[in-house]
């Protein structure tokens, strides 16, 4: 009888560990299913399947950025026999990071992972990766051949820690139409904060608003950053770990004093946190004027039923122009994977910069080149010759003084500092004090650094 | 075994051994699934954690008191508590309504039961997208039907004052299906004899409704409330695609406000404490239900 009991027990042990560890080894066996399919292009070569370095790339673009990137790294599949790289959707660039700190620094993270440029800080810090200057250094690449104010983004304390991959910048959309009807001259659109005040009440017209930006964080930290103003202290998080927030300062508040005298005019059009809803809405003439990302272009001027035109981002009136930061993301390399893999990586990522696959990038998706060489490519120059507009987000990216302001601010905390500003312009679109809501902003920014440095290793 | 003794207390003990046995399975699932990570999770509570979230600096009751200062935190509570208000009564008294109509034996009626009962087989994830379709303010349905009947247009997910309405709307509108096929349920089960040994004595329909119906469908009803309410306490999937939180943290309930503390910005400790206290929240919620609501039911 007991040892019957005794008998049970165990068999029910064994059992129960058998289903979970049947639970856990199902998605393993999905991961690996894929990893084995034999990518086209990669099994062609001669060489047997083992001597192939397959190495995993983890990265956040969907759409047209997707279908973009499935066909580079079947190129570089195909254009040699040593490694292979398979590309693997990991969902937003948040998801994906969440999902890195999992495996991260172990042998089963990805050769290569896209982070969002407000993670750089995070991932230095993290431990988890490798930084390229390293494989720089060994092979002697030349970094000069890419885009110097892309650069200046990734380089901490001189080094590069990751390779610029998708980069992009903040322009002003706006109706070409709208701005003849309204008796405004469409070839010239207005440069600074006033200008842009003045048209936005001349283009307001029944449905129409002047003037929209995204509820986003970004264009608030580009709209300080052209005025030369810095976000964090320590220059930028540069020199050190930064402790206090700046943007609450006289650059931050002309942008908030900016969008509150549109918003009580009732010329500025809010349409929320959502890129798609603030695009619609100028395809369908609900709105004159907005911020975009230069990424955007491409999609703006294919769907707009009327002419769009592209100009930089204003500035306060009383400030000279200091350009634009940096947006987009970057390619990390992991630390802990084999040396051969760390090499697969890093023959990827010199193939993502070279001219032809920067030039094919640049047309797919209106992200930048960083290799500037590619501008000189026929197919570029031919649809440049036809969309004048896309050589705007060039030519501002290229004229922004280099500096602690456009180079960017550096922190850890970056998506809650972002969450907070979003909260901010919400209230003031209520109608709440600019000063008031930014320093509550500011103040939340505060205390989430604290945090972070105090838990820091 | 042959022996005169008393039994010993391993022959005693049988009966709970064997039922142990019987629950080995399942403590051994919830212990890893529930158990554990339930337990981590108040250990955590009591940390700040570093960027890899794990426990770094301990901090006692230090997080619990931030939270029950901060006005954000405060604010997610209440949105929260509106939240429920506005979803759990409204949704459980139309699906009773929508129930009550299927119950009648007409001809074709399962089509009307399968209508009814549909959004059950949608997932939050696609109806949230097709309601962010409808509100949307450019191109959005509700906004044609109103400039169609000529009324002012509403910011349906972009103003503070109708974000959490609208998704309150269109939580109600997800809820319906499960709550109906319940409800349903429940009716079906009802003794036929009783409503017609009522029908010889005269009552009327809403005196039948009132006596027979509704007390004979109080345990179904108890535990729709019980589990609706505990729904509405942790939705997450509605507010993450309508609104993300926003705007001006409106819809900020605290099941969401937890995963931006956790998974945005990497605060585990905060957001462990944010889900403890959901957790006494709900328990005390469903402990008072229990108290309260249960003396009303009706059990045959």
């Amino acid at each position: 009888m007991i040892k019957l009991l005794k008998s049970s027990i165990f068999w029910l042990l064994i059992l129960s560990l058998a289903v979970l560890t049947a639970c856990t080894n199902s998605d393993n066996a999905t991961k690996e299913d894929e990893k084995e399919t034999p990518k086209p292009g990669a099994s062609e070569g001669t060489v047997s399947e083992d001597a192939i370095v397959s190495i995993e790339f983890w990265h956040a673009m969907s759409g047209t950025g997707q279908e973009s990137l499935d066909s580079i790294v079947k190129g570089f599949n195909d254009s040699q026999d040593k490694y292979e790289v398979v590309a693997e959707f990991q969902g937003t660039y948040e998801e994906s990071l969440t999902k890195l700190r999992g495996v991260g620094g172990t042998k089963d993270a990805p050769a290569i992972t896209q982070v969002f440029e407000v993670g750089t800080k995070y991932m230095i810090d993290s431990g988890y990766i490798e930084p390229i200057q390293s494989f720089i250094d060994k092979d002697n690449y030349d970094l000069s051949q890419l885009e110097e104010n892309i650069l200046n983004y990734y380089k901490v304390d001189g080094e590069l820690y990751s390779m610029p991959f998708n980069s992009s910048t903040p322009v002003m959309v706006y109706n070409k139409d709208a701005f003849k009807e309204a008796g405004l001259d469409p070839e010239k659109a207005p440069e600074t904060f006033s200008d842009v005040i003045n048209a936005a009440a001349r283009l307001k017209k029944g449905e129409m608003y002047g003037f929209s930006m995204l509820t986003y964080g970004w264009f608030f930290e580009q709209l300080v950053a052209t005025q030369g103003g810095l976000y964090v202290n320590e220059d930028n998080g540069r020199s050190g770990d930064a402790t206090e927030a700046l943007f609450n300062g006289p650059e931050g508040l002309n942008v908030f004093d900016f969008l509150d005298t549109m918003n009580k005019a009732g010329t500025f059009g809010n349409f929320g946190t959502n890129w798609d809803d603030i695009r619609a809405a100028f395809a369908s003439g609900k709105v004159a004027m907005y911020m975009d990302s230069s990424a955007g272009v491409a999609g703006a001027i294919t769907t707009a039923p009327f002419d769009v035109g592209v100009a930089y981002i204003p500035y306060a009136d009383e400030v000279k122009r200091n350009g634009v930061v940096i947006g987009g993301a970057s390619l990390w390399m992991s630390k802990g994977i084999a040396e051969k893999e760390q090499e697969a990586a890093w023959a990827f990522m010199k193939y993502l910069t070279t001219p032809e696959v920067q030039a094919q990038w640049h047309l797919d998706t209106g992200y930048f080149a960083i290799n500037p060489k590619a501008y000189d490519e026929e197919n570029v120059k031919e649809k440049w010759a036809e969309f004048p507009q896309y050589k705007v987000t060039v030519d501002q990216l290229q004229d922004t003084v280099p500096g602690l302001a456009t180079q960017g601010a550096l922190i850890s905390v970056f998506p809650e500092s972002r969450q907070q500003i979003v909260t901010a312009l919400e209230d003031l679109y209520q109608g709440k004090d600019p000063k008031e809501v930014l320093d509550k902003a500011a103040e939340a920014t505060n205390r989430a650094m604290e945090i972070a440095n105090k838990t820091k290793k | 075994m042959t022996s005169l003794e008393k039994p010993g207390i391993w022959k005693k003990t049988a009966n709970g051994r064997t039922a142990l046995l019987y629950l080995l399975p399942s403590i051994l699932l919830f212990s890893v699934f529930v158990f554990y990570p339930m337990f981590r999770t108040i250990y955590l509570s009591f940390f700040l954690t570093d960027q890899n979230g794990d426990a770094a600096i301990w901090v006692g009751f230090e997080n619990y008191s931030y939270l029950l200062e901060s006005t954000a935190f405060i604010n997610s509570m209440k949105a929260t508590g509106l939240f429920v208000l506005y979803t759990v009564p409204i949704g459980i008294v139309l699906a009773l309504f929508f129930a009550l109509l299927a119950n009648e034996k007409l001809k074709g009626i399962g089509f009307f039961r399968t209508v009814y009962s549909s959004t059950m087989g949608i997932s939050v994830a696609a109806s949230s997208v097709i309601w962010l379709f409808m509100f949307n303010p450019s191109m959005g349905m509700f906004n044609r039907l109103l400039s169609l009947l000529n009324l002012p247009q509403i910011q349906w997910l972009l103003d503070p004052q109708w974000a959490l309405l609208s998704v309150s709307i269109s939580t109600i509108w997800m809820n319906i299906g499960f709550s109906f096929l319940i409800l349903l349920g429940g009716l079906q089960n009802i003794d036929e004899h009783l409503y017609e040994s009522s029908r010889i004595d005269g009552a009327g329909y809403f005196y039948r409704l009132r006596r027979i119906t509704l007390p004979m469908l109080s345990p179904t009803l108890f535990f729709i409330i019980t589990i609706s309410l505990i729904n509405a306490f942790q939705s997450f999937g509605q507010i993450d695609i309508l609104t993300q939180g926003g705007p001006s943290a409106s819809t900020n309930l605290i099941v969401y406000s937890i995963y931006r503390e956790a998974f945005i910005n990497y605060q585990f400790g905060t957001a462990s404490a944010q889900a403890v206290t959901l957790f006494i929240i709900i328990l005390v919620v469903t402990i008072l239900q229990f108290k309260l609501g249960e003396r009303r039911v009706h059990y045959q």
